[in-house]
Formats: structure tokens, C-alpha cells, sequence
């Protein structure tokens, strides 16, 4: 079977699977659904200021599980939702920083800065729509990167490394995350390493699980989603909570300022935002198809190139759709792109991506890697079938959010109302309860309470937790790539220094880290 | 200078947890060492990875002490005292919801059989209306109020509301469509 073949059948395994219901006796298939369902719930978590697209991956993956069960037929499903929700909550961040002058996402923080002053001038209804239209070309552009570069890249991955290369390449991965996430590259390294040690506890290939002190619940090791949503997501609350109890401020009140003249997004507008638009998706999606360098770098340098390239009356800063759209077409554009590094090199890097990877090891049948795009000759590979599922699921999304976006994300300025406080509590309890269905197991709850404080002082500590995050994720996996690599050399102990592929890998980890040590104050 | 103290301890920690891991912990508590032979084959043990980590802990610990020693850096929101201030009413309300969550079903049901209505175990409730929610209940009510009480300094009628809300909504979630599904702590009673 070609790869023409499984993208055919990926196609089919959305649009044919389990129908939820039918629409004039067509069957609406439940993958369909689910896309959609994550779609408007994206942007409503979006629109909600300190909740995100992670935090409703978080709490929907456990739920989506107990729903689909732990079969391959769920992974569709349950991914889709996951897109969705990583689609909707790119556009939904840019509401309440425009109409309210308050990020939804760290991403949109730039948004605010010439999306509020136009919500000012009563344009409030023609920014939102710069916004959303520079979204999805953005978005959409990066999803054309992803689904024509991620096959090739993972071909190549294949076809030149082995072992060695493989384990070098992960090294290599953890050094750039952890240089270039945070302020302090020492910081990142001491994060990915505790978050490999950790890992390793409970596990190895020996009858006694290392490191477990005789216990037998450390013997199974810690759970992955116990360390990946308590770091991620109860951290995240523990120091949210602390952040609003020691400011004990009032909401100040909560004013729409009213539209006035012209608010659509007329063929003008587009032809005057097309540049900046079209400059901010390749920034985008250059800086997201490298590990570890968020959406919040893209949207800077976005708008500090689009602030270059603009020669208006009105300068940046002061409302000009411009400034809008270089920063949204720039934060948006990293979401496809930042799927590069997980199908093709099976290495995520960043939380969406860390989502998506969970949900597969959850369910099983689908291990994102360069793998998923063997060809192998008159064989169907399941895998690969999945994964050009997970393209159409991406483009059904971009569909939706061409279509329907524009009118869900203006409806959902009201979220910025909704208390954070009591939303953070609700997840305080759905978090763990989410985790216990899985898991059935009290010593789940309490590894992830445990991760949740290492994730808060981590936080306090100004400790990266992305590096911890992937380290954990990655650490078998690094493990099991030395042990083959130094059994495939014959125990030679210098197998990551055996061919000239792993010694450039190791060299450029070497060299990425010195250069962020040295230069990490500067370039900040 | 407060901050340049908080990763300079950060960093003595971290030295003092690598030294203790790699001259006690490892060679303790791992049974194979860092290179094993099997019938003539060299391969790698299980406290090769676990070591390398802890080595490298060592190492990017004396870097950050270094660098902050000779190039300090100091960063904003430190802990200090109202963090172990907020840290300890969240513990409270933590291991006050978790203990209610784990034994109310249990405690209820052996009062019950005290008072002689011989109902059964509860393990043998622990799938049955009402028995079923009463931990879940009970903790689940504490943790979400006690966290908004937490936050706002102050009991309020709607805080309860939401956690009365949080609590039907997710015991409804998942408990009415699964039947394989347990609520907490059911799965392990």
C-alpha cells in the first residue's frame, strides 16, 4: 500500500467512523463531532482569561478515555477533540484582549497592545475580525507545512539514523528545550534531568523496579499522567490561586465599550493586512516547528518585525490592525508547525503536543514518531492511517474555524466575567477525579498532588516546567535507544561519538547550550 | 539579594540531593550496576540511566551556583512566608478533602452497622446508591469550597454553590453513563 493509499483511508476513518447522528439522512460521523465539540469549547476556554487550551486538554483526555475506551478506534475521536480544542483556543485568547485589555493566553499579551486601543476607538468589532481572519491564515498555513514536512523529515529520520544517531538526536532535543524555554539555561537542564530521574524511578529492566525503596507503589512507577497533568495543570493552580490570594483585589468592573462606524472586514483591509499576515505565519511557524520555543516568542517577533515593515500614520501601539494582525497570524501560525517535531521525530515540543502524545500512550495502537510513516509493501500501516486521520481532523478544524470561527469567538466575550478563582477550584477536583477513573487508585491522586507541588515550587523557583515535562515523557524512551545503541555497537561505550550524525548532534547540543549560558541575559 | 540567595540554595540542594543519591540511594536501592555481563554480553544496567541523570543534576547544580555566585540574576516572586501561609491552607483543605473522600463511605456504613442495620460491608456498598457518593460527596464539597475559601478570605453562599454544582456535575459525568466506571475511592476499597 502507497502513502497515497493510507491518506485516502485517513481521510475515510474521519468522515466514515461511527456516525453520532444524521443530518437529513446523512450520517454526521462521531470524529466530526468531537472536532467540533473541542473546537467551540477551545474557544471558549480561550476566551476565559488564566485557563487555556493545556488546561482543557487536561481535564477532556481522562473524560474522553472513560468514553472511548482504550481502543484504536478511539484515537480519532479523542484527537480530533484535542485539535479542536488547539484550534479554538488560538483564537478565543485574542477576545478578552481586545475587549477587555486582558490576555486570555500569554500569546495574546501583544494582542492587547493595538487590539484595545482599536476596541477604544468603538472598532472593537473590525479588530476581532483582523484577529480571527490573521488566525486562521496563519493556522492554516502552518498546517500546509506540517502535512507536506512532517512525512519527508520522518522519512528521513528512518532512512539515516540509528541507535546512536536516535539517542544523540533526543540529548540533543532535551539541551534546546531546555536552553531555550525560561530564563536560566542551568534552570532548564536541572528540570529535564529531575523530570529523567524521575521517570526512572520504579522502572528498569531488572525484576526489582530501581529506586522504589521496597514499595510497591513506587514499583509501578510513577503514572504519566499523574506526572505530566500534576506538573502541568496543578502547579499551574497552585500558583494561580496564590497569585489571586495574596492580590485579594477586586474585579473592577467589566465595561463594553460600544462599536461605531464601520466594523467589517472589508477586501481593503485584507489586501492591507496581507503582508503582515503572510511575514507572521512563516516566522510562526518557523520558531513552532523547533522544540520548546512557544507561541509568546512568535507573537514578539512578529510584531517587532511587523513594526518594522509598517509605515502608517498611526504607529504601532496606537490601533492599527496591523499590529493585530502580525501578532495573531504569528501566535496562530505556531500551532500546526509544533506538531513537526512529534510526528516526525516522535519528540514533543510544546504542552499541546504533550497532550497529544498522552492521549496516544493512553489509548495505544498509535506512537507518534518517524515510524508512523513506514511504507510497508502490501500492508496496510494502521499507524500511518492515523495519523493522515489526525491531518483531516486538522483541516475539517481550519474549515470550522474559516466558517464558524469568526461568529463563536465574538460570542464569547462574556467569559472574561466568569471568576477564575472558582473555575481553578472546580479544576482542583475534577483534575484528580479525572486521573482516578483511569487509574482506580487513591496513590494516583496523591503522585499527582505530588507532582503538583513539584510543579508550584518549581513555578517559584522559576524552573521551566516545559524541559521536565518532555524529559519525563522522553526518559524510557532515551533509555531504551542507549541500551540498544551500545548492545548494537558491542558494548562500545563511546557509541554516541561512533558516527559523524550522533557526533554533530552532540556537538550542537554542546554548542546550543554554551551559547544560551553565555547569551540567555542579551537575547532576553 | 534575597533572590540571588533563593537559587544559590536552589543549587546547594540540588548538590546535596545528588551526592546522597549517587553514594546512597543508587547503589542501595538499584540490584544490577551501571554495566552488566550476561553469558558473554555486555549491556547496559539498570543504574546506568538513573546515574547520568544525577551526575548531570550535580553538574548543572554547580553551574547555577557558579553563575548566580558570579553573575547574579535575580528573578521576582520568590517563596517567602505567605507562600508557606497559603501553602499550609491548602494542605489543610487538601488532606481534610482527601480524608473525608476515603473514609466518610466507610465510617458511615460501619456506623450503621454499629447502630446494628447489618447493611454489609462497604465494599460490598461500594457500587450501591447512596453509599456510593457519600466520599466523594463529602470530599469533593471540602476541597472545591475550602480552595475558593482559601482565595477569597471569606465563606459565601455562592462558593457552596459551586462546589454542590461541581460535585453533581462530576459525580453525573461520570458515574450515571459508566457503568465500569468508580468514583473516588470506590476503585480501591
Amino acid at each position: 500500500m502507497g502513502v497515497l493509499d493510507h491518506v485516502w483511508l485517513g481521510v475515510l476513518a474521519v468522515f466514515t467512523a461511527e456516525p453520532a447522528f444524521s443530518i437529513f439522512g446523512l450520517p454526521i460521523s462521531i470524529t466530526l463531532v468531537m472536532v467540533f465539540s473541542g473546537f467551540v469549547g477551545g474557544i471558549v476556554v480561550g476566551a476565559t482569561p488564566g485557563l487555556g487550551g493545556p488546561f482543557a486538554m487536561a481535564v477532556s483526555l481522562p473524560i474522553l478515555i472513560s468514553v472511548f475506551g482504550f481502543t484504536p478506534d478511539a484515537l480519532l475521536p479523542v484527537l480530533g477533540f484535542l485539535v479542536g480544542i488547539m484550534k479554538g483556543s488560538t483564537i478565543g485568547g485574542a477576545v478578552p484582549a481586545i475587549l477587555f485589555n486582558t490576555p486570555g493566553t500569554p500569546d495574546s499579551v501583544l494582542t492587547t497592545f493595538d487590539g484595545y486601543p482599536m476596541t477604544r476607538n468603538g472598532q472593537s468589532g473590525k479588530a476581532l475580525r483582523v484577529a480571527h481572519f490573521s488566525s486562521v491564515t496563519g493556522d492554516t498555513f502552518s498546517d500546509i507545512v506540517l502535512i507536506t514536512s512532517a512525512p519527508f523529515l520522518a522519512i528521513m529520520v528512518e532512512r539515516f539514523l540509528d541507535f546512536p544517531e536516535k539517542a544523540a538526536l533526543i540529548i540533543l532535543s532535551l539541551a534546546f528545550i531546555s536552553a531555550v524555554v525560561g530564563r536560566s539555561v542551568w534552570k532548564g537542564i536541572l528540570g529535564a534531568l529531575l523530570g529523567l530521574f524521575f521517570a526512572y524511578i520504579g522502572t528498569g529492566e531488572d525484576g526489582y523496579p530501581r529506586l522504589s525503596m521496597g514499595s510497591e507503589e513506587l514499583g509501578n512507577g510513577f503514572p504519566l499522567v499523574s506526572a505530566v497533568v500534576g506538573v502541568l495543570i496543578l502547579g499551574e493552580v497552585f500558583k494561580s490561586m496564590e497569585d489571586m490570594w495574596r492580590e485579594m483585589r477586586e474585579r473592577s468592573e467589566i465595561t463594553m465599550i460600544e462599536e461605531k462606524g464601520d466594523n467589517k472586514l472589508r477586501l481593503a483591509d485584507i489586501r492591507r493586512i496581507l503582508p503582515f499576515v503572510g511575514l507572521s505565519a512563516v516566522i510562526g511557524t518557523a520558531i513552532g516547528a523547533l522544540p520548546g520555543i512557544g507561541s509568546v516568542l512568535a507573537a514578539t517577533l512578529g510584531y517587532a518585525s511587523g513594526k518594522k515593515m509598517y509605515k502608517g500614520d498611526k504607529s504601532f501601539g496606537e490601533g492599527v490592525p496591523e499590529g493585530v494582525a502580525a501578532t495573531e497570524a504569528a501566535n496562530s501560525s505556531v500551532a500546526g508547525a509544533n506538531l513537526i517535531p512529534v510526528l516526525s521525530l516522535g519528540i514533543p515540543g510544546n504542552v499541546s503536543a504533550v497532550f497529544i502524545i498522552l492521549a496516544a500512550e493512553s489509548i495505544g495502537g498509535f506512537n507518534p514518531g518517524p515510524t508512523v510513516f513506514r511504507v510497508i509493501p502490501d500492508q496496510i500501516n494502521p499507524e500511518m492511517v492515523i495519523v493522515f486521520g489526525l491531518f483531516t481532523t486538522m483541516i475539517c478544524a481550519n474549515i470550522l474555524n474559516w466558517t464558524l470561527g469568526g461568529i463563536f469567538m465574538r460570542a464569547t466575550g462574556v467569559m472574561v466575567k466568569v471568576p477564575k478563582q472558582r473555575l481553578l477550584a472546580v479544576v482542583l477536583l475534577l483534575t484528580p477525579t479525572a486521573i482516578y477513573v483511569q487509574n482506580t487508585d487513591m496513590f494516583a491522586i496523591y503522585f499527582t498532588l505530588f507532582f503538583g507541588f513539584i510543579g508550584y515550587l518549581m513555578r517559584k523557583l522559576d524552573i521551566s516546567v516545559l524541559p521536565f515535562v518532555i524529559a519525563f515523557i522522553l526518559a524510557n524512551r532515551l533509555e531504551e535507544a542507549m541500551r540498544q545503541a551500545f548492545s548494537a555497537t558491542g558494548g562500545n561505550p563511546w557509541f554516541l561519538f561512533d558516527s559523524p550524525i550522533s557526533i554533530a548532534f552532540i556537538a550542537i547540543a554542546v554548542i546550543v547550550v554554551v551559547f544560551f549560558a553565555r547569551n540567555k541575559k542579551a537575547l532576553g | 539579594m534575597q533572590q540571588d540567595r533563593w537559587t544559590l540554595a536552589l543549587a546547594a540542594l540540588f548538590v546535596l540531593a545528588a551526592v546522597l543519591t549517587l553514594a546512597v540511594w543508587i547503589p542501595n536501592d538499584i540490584e544490577t550496576g551501571l554495566i552488566e555481563r550476561f553469558r558473554r554480553e555486555v549491556m547496559i544496567g539498570d543504574a546506568l540511566a538513573p546515574t547520568g541523570a544525577a551526575v548531570g543534576v550535580l553538574i548543572a547544580a554547580l553551574a547555577l551556583g557558579a553563575t548566580s555566585w558570579f553573575r547574579p540574576d535575580p528573578f521576582d516572586d520568590t517563596p517567602d512566608r505567605q507562600s508557606i501561609a497559603f501553602l499550609l491552607r491548602m494542605a489543610v483543605v487538601l488532606v481534610l478533602g482527601l480524608v473525608l473522600m476515603v473514609f466518610t463511605g466507610p465510617v458511615v456504613v460501619e456506623s450503621i452497622n454499629g447502630l446494628g442495620g447489618e447493611i454489609g460491608t462497604y465494599r460490598q456498598l461500594r457500587d450501591t446508591v447512596p453509599y456510593k457518593y457519600l466520599g466523594f460527596a463529602a470530599g469533593g464539597f471540602v476541597l472545591v469550597f475550602g480552595a475558593i475559601r482559601v482565595v477569597e478570605n471569606r465563606f459565601s453562599m455562592a462558593a457552596a454553590g459551586v462546589a454542590i454544582g461541581a460535585v453533581v456535575v462530576l459525580g453525573f459525568i461520570y458515574d450515571v453513563p459508566f457503568d465500569n466506571l468508580l468514583l473516588p475511592p470506590n476503585g480501591d476499597q
